[in-house]
């Protein structure tokens, strides 16, 4: 159980991103999450949107570089504690999180190296993972 | 890639002589021959251009030089050289040598700064650019009948309509369309079976892309030949070239204040030389310190003199473009010196904390690099009083990966790369898919901020 995430080669530079998030708002793609990170120079945005697909499109259509690959998506109580318990289930199992940013609501990606192990590991642990459909209705004004 | 039609392919295989030769008997002469022939020539020219024209009678009164005094062909020495200053400080018509109401047209060449440099040609000038033009497009195997799809902007740039009339006067079904939209001219090219292309090498990767991006099939399209020409092309940007769209690529070198695309051309028995009109331009290679002529095949700037063009007749143009010659038979079957093709120019050349750098080099180490495109911009600042040159390289959407790492990596191969062949330090900086403005006039590739 994974979601698909979205990176894109970003100049830092103003409106370049803007330039990218016009179109997903133009071809209807919904951003759930994202993460921007940068080098001085250039940076890597990485998003988690309803519809991967049609996003790639874009992008595609764009000509900007582009790739996808799945992260995990874990679904958090939003409490005092609870992402300390969470990385401390992943420590427990011994899975090192490259990098990991929060999502809407109390949802967080972590892209790890061998997520299919990472699944696996998880399985029985006290962790709610994520689908990509999960991602896709907005949230209610009062949580969940 | 696909050569298309049998004259290219069987040149591809080494056969040259399904090619045309426009005019034998110049273009296969003897060195004895051509000497002669330029010789008489020169005696000429010097004696029209010292009747004619003020600003020369000035300067050769004052070396004490008459046209008595060019009896061989190495007396050209004791000629002023001209240089591009010349023709802007005598802007517009200075320089002219017939009365204005013989000329036919006015072309001039985008300055920089300042005015523009302006040049007139009559009717024999016309004729003497169309031989030129008819010589090199032949050389890359265009025919009467070939259908020519002008993507240079015509206006007052010399490449547009010079290639348009030789074009013509050959036979060929000129298309000109001008340059810009690109959705167009591929269009244009399925619409009217056009065969031959003629543009920026620059330009034509770009409408190469697009026409990919809609799904084009350059393979089993009409077009056979592409003419580059209005800014060098490195050999790996027409090898990409040549194979992504499946024509024959040739590329051509002039400038305007001799007369504009035609000195010299390109045969597809040497892609790295080009073959010298040398019955219209008398050439040298000096020294661009000393202006002394450099030895037999030795690498210089190189000088021309205008061989019977009358509405400007230029004595020993500076052209600042570095190349050497040679006399050698070609295994083209023509027998007119060959230039190599100009690959820096004196005054481009870079001085990065006392080591010269040419872009040309940078475009080389690029077109090697398989993650990005041939397409770059320089940089150069003064950082601290130490200059810093920044190459600014274009990502391809296929080479980008979501890790820091691994796009660091590359970055830094491109530097180690660039720094093994320039000798000095550089920054490069990745930019994204595009992000390097595609020019269909001459590429501005280099921006020099320290001042």
């Amino acid at each position: 159980m994974s979601v698909q995430q979205i990176s894109v080669f970003l100049e830092s530079q103003p409106g370049h991103l803007s330039r990218v998030l016009d179109a997903f708002v133009a071809a209807k793609v919904s951003v759930r999450g994202y993460s921007a990170s940068d080098t001085g120079d250039y940076g890597i945005v990485r998003f988690i949107v309803d519809d991967p697909e049609r996003a790639m499109q874009v992008l595609q259509e764009l000509g900007a570089a582009a790739t996808t690959a799945e992260v995990l998506c874990v679904r958090l109580d939003d409490k005092p504690g609870e992402l300390a318990r969470v990385m401390g289930i992943m420590a427990g199992c011994g899975i090192n999180v490259t990098y990991s940013y929060s999502l809407i609501s109390t949802y967080i990606a972590l892209s790890v190296k061998d997520l299919a192990r990472a699944e696996e590991l998880l399985a029985g642990e006290p962790v709610e993972l994520m689908e990509q459909h999960d991602l896709v209705r907005p949230i209610a004004p009062e949580g969940r | 890639m696909t050569v298309k039609g049998a004259a290219l392919a069987a040149a591809a295989a080494g056969d040259f002589s399904d090619l045309p030769i426009h005019n034998p008997t110049i273009e296969c002469a003897s060195r004895e021959q051509i000497r002669a022939l330029q010789l008489e020539k020169l005696i000429e020219q010097v004696k029209w251009t010292y009747e004619r024209v003020e600003w020369y009678r000035t300067r050769m009164d004052e070396a004490g030089v008459t046209p008595a005094d060019i009896r061989t062909l190495e007396d050209v020495r004791k000629l002023p050289f001209t240089d591009k200053s010349v023709l802007r400080d005598t802007f517009p018509y200075g320089l002219f040598a017939v009365p204005l109401d013989e000329v036919v047209e006015l072309h001039a060449s985008s300055g920089t700064t300042g005015k523009p440099i302006v040049v007139g040609y009559n009717a024999h000038d016309m004729e003497l650019w169309a031989d030129c033009i008819m010589r090199l497009v032949q050389m890359a195997g265009v025919v009467p009948g070939d259908r020519a799809q002008m993507a240079f902007g015509y206006g007052m740039f010399t490449g547009g309509f010079g290639l348009h009339y030789g074009l013509q006067k050959l036979g060929c079904m000129m298309i000109p369309a001008g340059s810009g939209n690109t959705e167009r001219h591929i269009q244009m090219i399925e619409d009217y079976g056009t065969t031959v292309l003629v543009a920026t090498p620059s330009y034509a990767l770009h409408m190469c892309e697009v026409g990919e991006q809609m799904g084009f099939n350059w393979e089993v399209s009409t077009l056979r030949v592409g003419l580059f020409g209005g800014e060098p092309c490195p050999p790996g940007l027409k090898a990409e070239i040549e194979s992504r769209m499946h024509i024959v690529c040739t590329d051509n070198y002039g400038l305007t204040e001799v007369m504009g695309p035609g000195v010299s051309g390109e045969c597809l028995a040497a892609r790295d030389m080009q073959h010298i009109a040398e019955d219209h331009f008398l050439w040298e290679v000096v020294d661009p310190q000393t202006g002394e002529p450099v030895g037999e095949g030795e690498e210089g700037e190189l000088v021309l003199t205008p061989l019977g063009k009358q509405a400007i007749p230029v004595l020993r143009y500076r052209t600042h473009d570095l190349t050497r010659v040679v006399t050698e038979p070609c295994a083209c079957g023509r027998t007119t010196a060959r230039m190599q093709k100009v690959r820096a120019r004196s005054d481009d050349m870079l001085i990065i904390r006392g080591t010269n750098v040419f872009p040309s080099q940078v475009e080389d180490v690029l077109a090697g690099i398989e993650g990005v495109t041939p397409h770059y911009r320089i940089v150069v600042e003064s950082v601290g009083g130490m200059d810093r040159m920044t190459v600014h390289a274009e990502l391809k959407p296929e080479a980008f990966s979501d890790s820091f790492e691994e796009m660091e990596a590359l970055r830094r191969s491109i530097e180690e790369r660039l720094k093994g062949v320039l000798l000095v330090g550089v920054h490069v900086k990745l930019v994204e898919p595009g992000g390097i403005e595609r020019t269909t006039g001459k590429a501005k590739h280099v921006e020099d901020l320290r001042k």
